[in-house]
């Protein structure tokens, strides 16, 4: 195939913008696939991602064009993740394309993904076409959006394509530019062979199923080849092309979009950003940025039963096959008990897993509260990665603690700018600097990653009344005045509710977590005692008295199927309590933790 | 057996149980229904193995009966089924709709024990409550009752209500007690989702402390009167614990009739259809009114001994609890927290919930389904 004939593409756009919808649209135009088939099969393959509305995994497929020229062209389209825990995927899939069709909403505007992938899209130095989407909604403004585009992105708003995703209009033209303004891949089809890996899953029957993108040579099955970063050689099984679905060919080559089989054991073996090349006539450069996909947050999980312990271990290992992302090794809890300690790329992706290992796996689980990785210098020199309180040396032994901070990126309109700043002061934002965009302001703040965890979006969307648009990425360590803080119940300190806080925050937290631990504590026969320490100093306490009264008055004939099942109900509450010491403690408490 | 009668002069605010207003006819139309049911179930295959050693009629109001539709009503059963010679034959009564002369009448047709609903003495309270009757209507009830020869006669109060001090509580205790009932059911208000307030909400209701005070006023006073103790909310003379309640709490056979009245045969506990006009059609149409059953399985017929069994003085064979603990390391460490807190205790080879342990006892039974 010619590569002047191929076009590889991204769609990007912040959250319900409509890149679902127009790649809808661009399959049936195309006739790929029918539209109900392609939404309920290719775009939203996994039903946590149906449900979130969110693509976590990215998703490729190949159209084939015949263009008002008169010749048909091979489209690539490339679709990305659409959450901020996953712009490293992202910007791995952009670097597999030419161009990126860039979405604005008519209605909502320029918003921080917006910008953001914007950003990841020109650094990839992609063609990018802006496209102004949902002009069949009422509140559209399509001029303004155009004035926007050019202002805040410094494309040219004219050029935009203004269309309707969900009703087809102005869709044969996006087609159209696709073909008119990405460039066609260039690349040498007799280099060695050179291909970016931009995404995998495993097939328990083919092993990993490697999406690759080639730049130079050939890769056909039988060719022996080698991953880069890891040394490791495999011998090609098959190649071949989503159509959308998978459909082998001969061969792949410079300028092409597909996958590759080569019994490849574990996706952690051909991770994203990976260079795949010829054993026997290695490439001398591997791709630029290939960096190990590097968990931010940390959060012990445990199950409920303690005889699931070797389940949860299964599941977490089958996981891991497919989402080499997520990191755990085993550690013992004082409270909890035998459990794993997860690294995640963010709460999103933790929620993901959670909800995975429960439906997929039906494990009951106590998550527990998610922490970042400090680096700690100890009086001694060494310097320790910590990304669970109960390890933190003992105050003696510490030199100087380090927290991890991101550069973040909030686009909001003017009337929530008070709002914000106070939040963010809240959370030890430092300000660094502030635009006007019309009737929006970009700010951006420094953010402590552990302020900006757990909550810091839900609440930047609720005191924005959801305007407010949010972006981070992490920057760099910076020294910290960091203390423990310990939970303890009825006197016993209880090693998983423990957090690393501010010291000019742990009082304030202190007292707020002892309010909010008491709230989700049931009463239970005896008296609760919670308290919140530093050290051997008790900040704050709460109460959580013992059960008054819990009886059923009445219990007749006709009232115990009824009281049986009131009960039964109340039994699968339970079921998401873990007894430590005496107290039985819900699944919410460890949650609290940080959320607080 | 137990027969639901579910007319109602009017609902109360804490009722969730199945009502209907009584309009003309409904009555006569009630009565042909429930009286073509003892037929139908009387002709089931294995009606004749069965002996009823009690009856009870329940509401509803059951009083809002004369003596003679009542009668009619003990005479299918009796003519239907086996009933034992000193069969216990309950009707719970409304103060406002008894007198001497109906409640005789009830006596010559077999009823040997009466419930009345007296709730409260407090004036300011029954009408809130949406009773008909007042402490003085409640005193002339009982002194008919009496009068008419019943020697079994028992009598219903509420505590918790909204209004209700314990003062006040300690009042109404002390004169019904004086009054030498034979029994007494008194009932903490509960909120369920079925009733008027339940649904609505209502104001004034005592701190959870102040209902704890007034359960443990009436344990006190109850014992002082020689009246034991002996399910969570009710309290006999020696000799006069209701023997139909105790087949519910010994998780035993019971069979129902009357709209919305549940049964438990074998291993099968059912529930009749509750809408009044519509049982008496199925039964018009000559089916038995059944709307759902559920067979139970072993594990849950274990957990109903267990948490029915628990509610009274009696307790349960500590084997039963045994069987249920086997294997399961985590309830055991948690039941003897219960042991510990002195809230159960171990008598010979039965274990019993203590008058402590009836306060919390629904966070035990969820233990033990």
């Amino acid at each position: 195939m010619a590569p002047s004939l191929i076009r590889n593409f991204s769609i990007v756009a912040h959250i319900d913008h409509g890149k679902s919808t127009l790649a809808d649209r661009l399959l049936s135009l195309t006739g790929t696939m029918d539209a109900k088939k392609a939404v309920d099969q290719v775009l939203d393959s996994m039903d946590l991602e149906r449900e979130r509305g969110i693509t976590i995994k990215a998703h490729t497929v190949r159209l084939l064009y015949r263009a008002r020229d008169g010749q048909e062209y091979t489209l690539n389209l490339i679709d990305t993740p659409g959450h901020v825990d996953f712009s490293y995927e992202v910007s791995r899939a952009l670097a597999a394309c030419e161009g990126a069709v860039l979405i604005v909403d008519a209605a909502q505007g320029i918003e921080a993904q917006t910008l953001a992938n914007f950003y990841l899209a020109s650094d990839a130095n992609l063609a990018i076409i802006p496209v102004i989407n949902k002009i069949d909604l009422p509140a559209a403004d399509v001029e303004g959006t155009r004035a926007q585009i050019t202002e805040t992105l410094e494309l040219d708003g004219s050029e935009a394509l203004a269309i309707s995703a969900k009703h087809g209009t102005g869709v044969p033209e996006v087609l159209e530019a696709i073909v008119a303004r990405i460039p066609p891949p260039k690349g040498d089809l007799d280099a060695p062979l050179k291909a970016l890996v931009f995404d995998s899953f495993y097939d328990s029957y083919q092993g990993v199923v490697v999406y690759v993108r080639l730049t130079d040579g050939r890769v056909r099955p039988g060719t022996r080849v080698l991953l880069m970063s890891n040394g490791r050689s495999y011998d090609v099984q098959q190649v071949g092309v989503f159509s959308p679905d998978m459909r082998p060919v001969e061969e792949l080559s410079a300028g092409q979009v597909g996958y590759l089989t080569a019994s490849i054991k574990r996706v952690a073996d051909a991770k994203v950003g990976e260079t795949i090349t010829e054993t026997a006539r290695p490439t001398a450069v591997a791709f630029p940025g290939y960096r190990d996909a590097k968990p931010m947050v940390f959060a012990g999980l445990y199950s409920i039963e303690d005889t699931d312990y070797e389940a949860l271990r299964d599941a977490l290992e089958k996981l891991r096959l497919n989402d080499p992302a997520f990191t755990y090794e085993p550690e013992t809890s004082l409270a909890l008990g035998y459990g794993f300690r997860c690294g995640f790329l963010g709460m999103l992706h933790m929620e993901i897993v959670q909800e995975r290992l429960e439906r997929e796996f039906d494990l009951s689980l106590i998550v527990t509260a998610p922490s970042v990785q400090f680096k700690i210098l100890t009086t001694a020199g060494e310097v320790l990665d910590i990304d669970n309180p109960s390890k933190l040396p003992t105050p003696d032994r510490i030199e100087q603690m380090d927290e991890p901070y991101v550069k973040s990126s909030i686009l909001v309109p003017t009337e929530f700018m008070t709002a914000i700043y106070k939040l963010a002061q809240e959370k030890r934002g430092e300000h660094r600097s502030l635009e006007y965009h019309g009737k929006r302001v970009h700010i951006r703040f420094d953010f402590p990653l552990s302020e900006i965890v757990v909550d810091f979006y839900d609440r930047l969307k609720s005191i924005s009344k959801g305007y407010a648009s949010f972006d981070y990425e992490l920057s760099e360590f910076r020294p910290s005045d960091l203390v423990k803080l310990d939970i303890l119940l009825n006197g016993d300190p209880v090693d998983a509710l423990s957090s690393i806080v501010h010291r000019d925050k742990a009082y304030e937290r202190g007292k707020a977590l002892v309010e909010k631990l008491r709230a989700v504590i049931p009463r239970q026969l005896f008296e609760v005692a919670i308290q919140a320490a530093i050290g051997s100093r008790v900040i704050a306490r709460e109460t959580v008295k013992a059960m008054g009264k819990n009886v059923t008055a009445k219990c007749y004939g006709g009232d115990i199927t009824r009281k049986r099942k009131l009960l039964e109900k109340q039994k699968e509450g339970k079921k998401r309590m873990k007894q430590v010491g005496k107290v039985e403690v819900p699944q919410e408490a460890f949650l609290a933790v940080l959320k607080t | 057996m137990y027969v639901h009668v579910p007319f109602c002069a009017k609902r109360c605010g804490y009722c969730s149980f199945n009502t209907a207003p009584l309009e003309d006819g409904s009555m006569v139309r009630y009565l042909e229904a429930v009286q073509r049911e003892i037929d139908l179930l009387g002709a089931l295959p294995w009606a004749s193995r069965i002996r009823l050693g009690t009856i009870f009629l329940g509401g509803g109001t059951p009083s809002l009966m004369e003596a003679e539709e009542l009668a009619a009503v003990l005479d299918r059963i009796r003519a239907r089924f086996d009933v034992v010679a000193d069969a216990e034959i309950t009707v719970e009564c409304n103060p406002e709709s008894v007198t001497r002369a109906k409640l005789e009448g009830y006596r010559a047709s077999g009823v040997n024990r009466l419930s009345l609903g007296v709730q409260s003495l407090d004036d300011a309270i029954l009408p809130r409550l949406g009773r008909l009757h007042d402490a003085r209507g409640a005193r002339a009830a009982f002194e008919a009752a009496r009068d008419a020869g019943c020697a079994n006669l028992s009598i219903d109060l509420m505590y918790g209500l909204p209004g209700l001090d314990l003062d006040g509580w300690t009042r109404a205790v002390d004169r019904v007690l004086g009054w030498r009932p034979d029994h007494l059911s008194a009932y903490g208000l509960t909120l369920d989702a079925g009733s008027l307030w339940g649904a609505a909400g209502i104001d004034g209701l005592p701190a959870e402390q102040d209902q704890i005070d007034q359960y443990w006023h009436l344990a006190r006073a109850a014992a002082a009167h020689g009246l034991e103790h002996y399910e969570i909310s009710n309290y006999a003379r020696p000799g006069f614990r209701s023997r139909h309640n105790q087949i519910y709490w010994h998780a035993a056979e019971y069979l129902a009739a009357g709209p919305g009245a549940c049964g438990f045969v074998g291993r099968v506990r059912y529930s009749n259809v509750k809408a009044t006009p519509r049982y008496c059609q199925v039964l018009a149409d000559g089916a038995l009114p059944v709307a759902s059953a559920e067979e139970l399985s072993p594990r849950q017929r274990l957990a109903e001994r267990l948490l029915l069994g628990l509610r009274t003085a009696d307790g349960v064979p500590t084997t039963w609890l045994e069987t249920r603990l086997d294997g399961d390391r985590g309830l055991r460490q948690r039941i003897e927290a219960w042991r510990a807190e002195a809230l159960l205790v171990d008598v010979a080879d039965r274990v019993r919930l203590t008058e402590a342990g009836f306060l919390l006892s629904d966070a035990l039974f969820v233990e033990l389904l």
